[in-house]
């Protein structure tokens, strides 16, 4: 199974771990089933159209999914999955 | 509330002294019951910004990654992020707003002339509107 790790303040919806093990063949796999088993968590990641909330990053590994296969990007028992969300900002702008 | 350490403090404002007169930023570890947050461990980040840096700054999401792993190995959390508006307020600014996300306190450094000045704390919400200022408590 592949290891999602899980941000620190998300850990309330998956009772408290910090990672979880899944079984899917995608990353698009994973996130179902994450979401599936811990419902809760699902709005924090997803908008209400069921896209990727767009300050969220999947990578496998050290790769953003965005430049491998997207959703269909394979996984392996062996691989780990993070969440990671995209942060910038600036002075500009009141 | 978040409360930061004097070791990771002293990190937070040598990294927007050092960078001034661009922004700086960098990841907060330490540990979170309920609301209240402790900060004991400051990482000093690399602005990723390919443009101007004295308005705007931007973490690489790998960075972040390898900030959460320290976390992970030292028994810590990631509970924040910090960056620093150069001769300019510690407020939440717009383009600070539109590009946070929700889980994390985002605390912000003014620093004027380059010097330390003030320093505030922001928790944004999800749909990246609205900013709330939540207490922020840290060394002299």
């Amino acid at each position: 199974m592949a290891k999602i790790l899980i941000p620190t303040p998300l850990r309330q919806f998956v009772e408290k771990k910090d990672s979880v093990e899944l079984s899917g063949a995608t990353v698009g796999d994973l996130l179902a089933a994450l979401t599936s088993q811990y419902s809760d968590l699902r709005r924090h990641l997803f908008s209400d159209e069921g896209k990727l909330r767009s300050f969220v990053n999947i990578y496998v590994n050290d790769e953003d999914i965005r430049y491998l296969s997207k959703d269909a990007t394979p996984v392996t028992d062996s691989d780990t999955v993070s969440i990671v969300p995209s942060i910038a900002g600036g002075r500009h702008g009141s | 509330m978040i409360k930061i350490e004097q070791a990771a403090w002293d990190v937070m404002v040598s990294h927007a002294r050092t960078t001034y007169p661009n922004e700086c930023c960098g990841a907060m570890l330490g540990s979170v019951d309920g609301d209240q947050k402790a900060v004991q461990v400051a990482v000093a980040l690399e602005n990723a910004f390919a443009g101007a840096q004295g308005a705007f700054y931007q973490l690489r999401p790998e960075d972040l990654i390898k900030a959460d792993a320290e976390a992970r190995r030292q028994g810590m959390d990631l509970v924040g992020i910090f960056h620093s508006h150069p001769d300019c307020d510690a407020y939440f600014s717009k383009t600070d707003l539109e590009n946070s996300c929700p889980w994390y306190s985002f605390v912000v450094l003014s620093i004027q002339k380059g010097e330390f000045h003030h320093a505030n704390s922001f928790l944004p919400d999800p749909d990246q509107t609205v900013a709330v200022q939540e207490e922020l408590q840290h060394p002299r």
